[in-house]
């Protein structure tokens, strides 16, 4: 990546924040570069998730500036809304629209926030269904989906709005193992054709194949970061070295 | 005089309060229905003068017997300079209660709507109101069907408070009085007019089971 040669399209500075006495996030300083794969692992209750979801503002911090293209996240309103449009989320529990069709949740995005019209909608809402496997389940509701049809389809109805980033929280973390490899290869291809995506996960083979930087985090911290290679061959703290060995084996 | 003979002499004008119970069955939920689903936003929406105004709404509606409220718009109204015609009192009255009743249904349902939905809606760039008219509402009213059906036919029943206020046409049990009052039908007049509500709620909760198999969110 051509590091500080172009504006970071996302910037956290000095992050803090709070649950209670726990401290969440600890001084966080993050940028993400635009086509950027930026995979953040760590023990759970590292903070990872929480960082990822202070992107687009789902968690609101105590202190310190995020910047999306250079402007600070909106607190609230209308230019809040605006911004997440533009930031596409793939959740760990799919979080698909319950009582809606597949083909409803990618097109409700586009209708109602894009303002397309229905039949444009529906026709690339169809596309992408193709693109992640599951257009044949397109007028089912999501209950009649396995765990790795609705979450590929919960990619599509992100991609419906043409985000420019995209963020994933554990995106195979409620899958049954046999569905991981179906969610991770449409990942795979997102990233091979540029999007810019934050994951976090816990897929290490993922982070090696696909991530430009792995960022280790641990007690609210960003306590590393370097290129897979660099991070997974020679982790340079005892922390990372302790994590590294605690999933080898399994 | 039995209950064939009930029927034989009052029988058009037992239809036509029949009817009539009907048609302020239907006003009453609809009306309530949309006023429990207004109050029901204000109750979640972001400003707090809004959210503590319809909890007192709810609390008050939902706590006031219908007769008491009754009496008040029918006796107390006109001393403010509102004089409502007794039907238009009655409606009144069966609206409020009704859509106070509505809003605590309404509110059990969006309860059992998971924070992932709303996080989901609110990501893909939903505003707040977009987010209750797509997600919210219909999501509530879907796994609401069953308590709204109870709600349905309690208003069925609570429009017999008109019964205390003359009406023309009667409505069902009002109608007891008036057949009581032009021949010696004794029980056989409630017996009518009971069945009349019963045969109407049985075949209410009949469709409201069906709708809630159709329209039950399979989560």
């Amino acid at each position: 990546m051509p590091v500080g040669t172009t504006e970071p399209i996302i910037r956290m500075h000095h992050v803090d924040k709070h649950y209670g006495q726990l401290h969440v996030l600890r001084d966080i300083n993050l940028d993400v570069h635009r086509g950027e794969v930026v995979v953040l692992i760590g023990p759970s209750g590292s903070g990872k998730s929480t960082l990822c979801r202070t992107i687009n503002r789902l968690e609101t911090i105590d202190s310190g500036e995020i910047l999306f293209e250079g402007r600070p996240l909106p607190e609230e309103g209308r230019e809040l809304a605006a911004l997440r449009a533009e930031i596409g989320m793939v959740f760990q529990s799919f979080n698909l629209f319950a009582h809606r069709t597949i083909l409803d949740n990618v097109t409700m995005g586009p209708i109602e926030v894009l303002r397309r019209n229905r039949r444009e909608a529906e026709a690339e809402a169809m596309e992408l269904l193709a693109r992640v496997g599951v257009e044949a389940q397109a007028k089912k509701v999501p209950a009649q989906l396995s765990g790795g049809q609705q979450q590929r389809a919960a990619i599509a109805r992100s991609l419906a709005m043409h985000p420019k980033v995209m963020l994933f929280d554990e995106p195979t973390s409620a899958l049954d193992p046999e569905m991981i490899n179906e969610v991770l290869e449409v990942m795979v291809e997102l990233a091979q054709e540029g999007m810019t995506m934050v994951v976090v996960t816990h897929e290490m083979s993922f982070a090696r194949r696909v991530a430009d930087r792995v960022v280790f985090m641990s007690d609210g911290q960003i306590v590393e970061q370097g290129t897979p290679s660099e991070f997974f061959d020679h982790p340079r703290s005892a922390r990372a070295r302790d994590f590294l060995d605690s999933i080898k084996g399994h | 005089m039995g209950v064939a003979e009930v029927f034989t002499t009052f029988g058009d004008v037992y239809l036509r309060s029949l009817l009539s119970t009907w048609l302020m069955t239907a006003v009453c939920f609809a009306g309530g229905l949309a006023l429990g689903i207004l109050a029901t936003v204000l109750r979640v929406s972001p400003i707090k003068p809004l959210r503590v105004a319809a909890d007192v709404y709810v609390q008050l509606f939902r706590n006031i017997p219908t007769v008491s409220l009754l009496v008040i718009f029918v006796y107390a109204l006109p001393y403010l300079g509102a004089t409502l015609p007794y039907r238009a009192c009655l409606l009144c009255c069966v609206i409020l209660v009704v859509s106070s009743f509505a809003s605590e249904n309404f509110m059990s349902g969006i309860n059992a709507i998971g924070v992932g939905q709303i996080e989901a809606a609110r990501s893909v760039g939903l505003s707040f109101v977009q987010v209750i008219r797509l997600i919210v509402i219909p999501q509530s009213l879907r796994t609401t069907v069953l308590p709204m059906t109870n709600l349905l036919i309690a208003t069925l029943l609570t429009t017999a408070m008109g019964s205390q206020v003359p009406l023309t046409p009667p409505e069902l049990t009002g109608m007891v009085n008036y057949v009581n009052s032009r021949s010696v039908a004794g029980i056989s007049a409630f017996v009518v007019s009971a069945l009349c509500y019963a045969g109407t709620s049985v075949a209410l909760g009949f469709l409201g089971n069906r709708l809630d198999e159709r329209v039950r969110i399979i989560r």
